[in-house]
């Protein structure tokens, strides 16, 4: 009857230089992201947030994140996100900011939304392509998706990290 | 020509932002340098900052009237940060490496009228909760 709940946050990592996602790792997210509630709310935030506080997945070729915290201090949290400017990983420093996508209640409903998120950036990226090339490689990658009995996401696209076009 | 009448408006806030006041007295055992009524509001404030972050020391508190014979002080705030003061005054330990205390005697909503006479808490106001 009584269960801790919890809320996901999908977020998606916007670094300016290509270089930048090599800092992009769940321990760098987690440290910026606990200075940035700390700066915000003090010791009692960093308490409240940290209750429950994990980084449940991260994909460094899209820098998309998801973040674990307690139902009842995840307010706090997503105000406390745009507050973060940089990740630090291994000594390198790479300017970013987190923008949130989707706030949910289960990993499920998170993932559905990524399926979808996805879907439409790569429609996006399709008609953003400038050249004939970038076209049928990105057709060529989509095409040859498929579950495999190795491949454990069976939902997760993956984009071309280089059709970087705003 | 001649302007319209001014029309009578009347605006009731059901839920404004009330105040509550504290009245508080600052312990410093050891007999050293009493602080000035600025250095309690940035005491205060720090308080705030330490346990609340930022957004805690953005409250707005005000320091209504100091003595400082007796370090005793009244402060006001708004409601909805009525907590986190208090809150953050118990858990302040330290005034410029010196052990200290703040004992809450006394809170309210409403400021009672026999606090000081009506110039002195001017002064004191606008001295301080700038």
């Amino acid at each position: 009857m009584v269960r801790f709940k919890n809320r996901y946050v999908l977020c998606e990592v916007v670094a300016e230089e290509p270089r930048g996602r090599h800092c992009i790792e769940d321990r760098a997210v987690a440290t910026a992201v606990r200075d940035a509630i700390a700066r915000a709310y003090g010791d009692y935030g960093l308490a409240c947030c940290s209750m429950s506080f994990t980084v449940k997945y991260l994909n460094a070729y899209t820098g998309t994140v998801l973040l674990r915290c307690r139902k009842d201090f995840h307010r706090l949290l997503c105000s406390a996100l745009p507050l973060v400017r940089q990740l630090e990983s291994r000594g390198l420093r790479c300017p970013c900011f987190l923008s949130t996508l989707h706030v949910g209640g289960t990993i499920r409903s998170c993932q559905k939304f990524l399926i979808q998120h996805n879907r439409r950036q790569l429609l996006t990226l399709l008609q953003n392509c400038t050249n004939e090339e970038e076209r049928q490689r990105i057709r060529q990658s989509v095409l040859s998706c498929s579950l495999t009995e190795g491949q454990s996401q069976s939902g997760d696209e993956e984009e071309e990290d280089d059709t970087e076009t705003d | 020509m001649a302007p319209p009448p001014a029309a009578f408006e009347r605006r009731v806030l059901r839920n404004a932002a009330g105040h509550h006041y504290l009245r508080v007295r600052l312990e410093l055992p050891d007999g050293g340098a009493r602080p000035s009524a600025a250095q309690l509001k940035q005491l205060v404030v720090a308080a705030l900052r330490e346990l609340h972050g930022e957004v805690g020391a953005a409250l707005p508190v005000d320091v209504l009237t100091y003595e400082e014979k007796t370090l005793s002080a009244i402060l006001r705030v708004v409601s909805s940060g009525f907590v986190k003061l208090w809150s953050a005054l118990t858990l302040l330990g330290f005034y410029q490496n010196r052990r200290c205390a703040f004992r809450v005697l006394q809170v309210g909503r409403m400021a009672s009228p026999n606090v000081s006479s009506c110039c002195v808490i001017a002064w004191l106001g606008e001295h301080v909760a700038s």
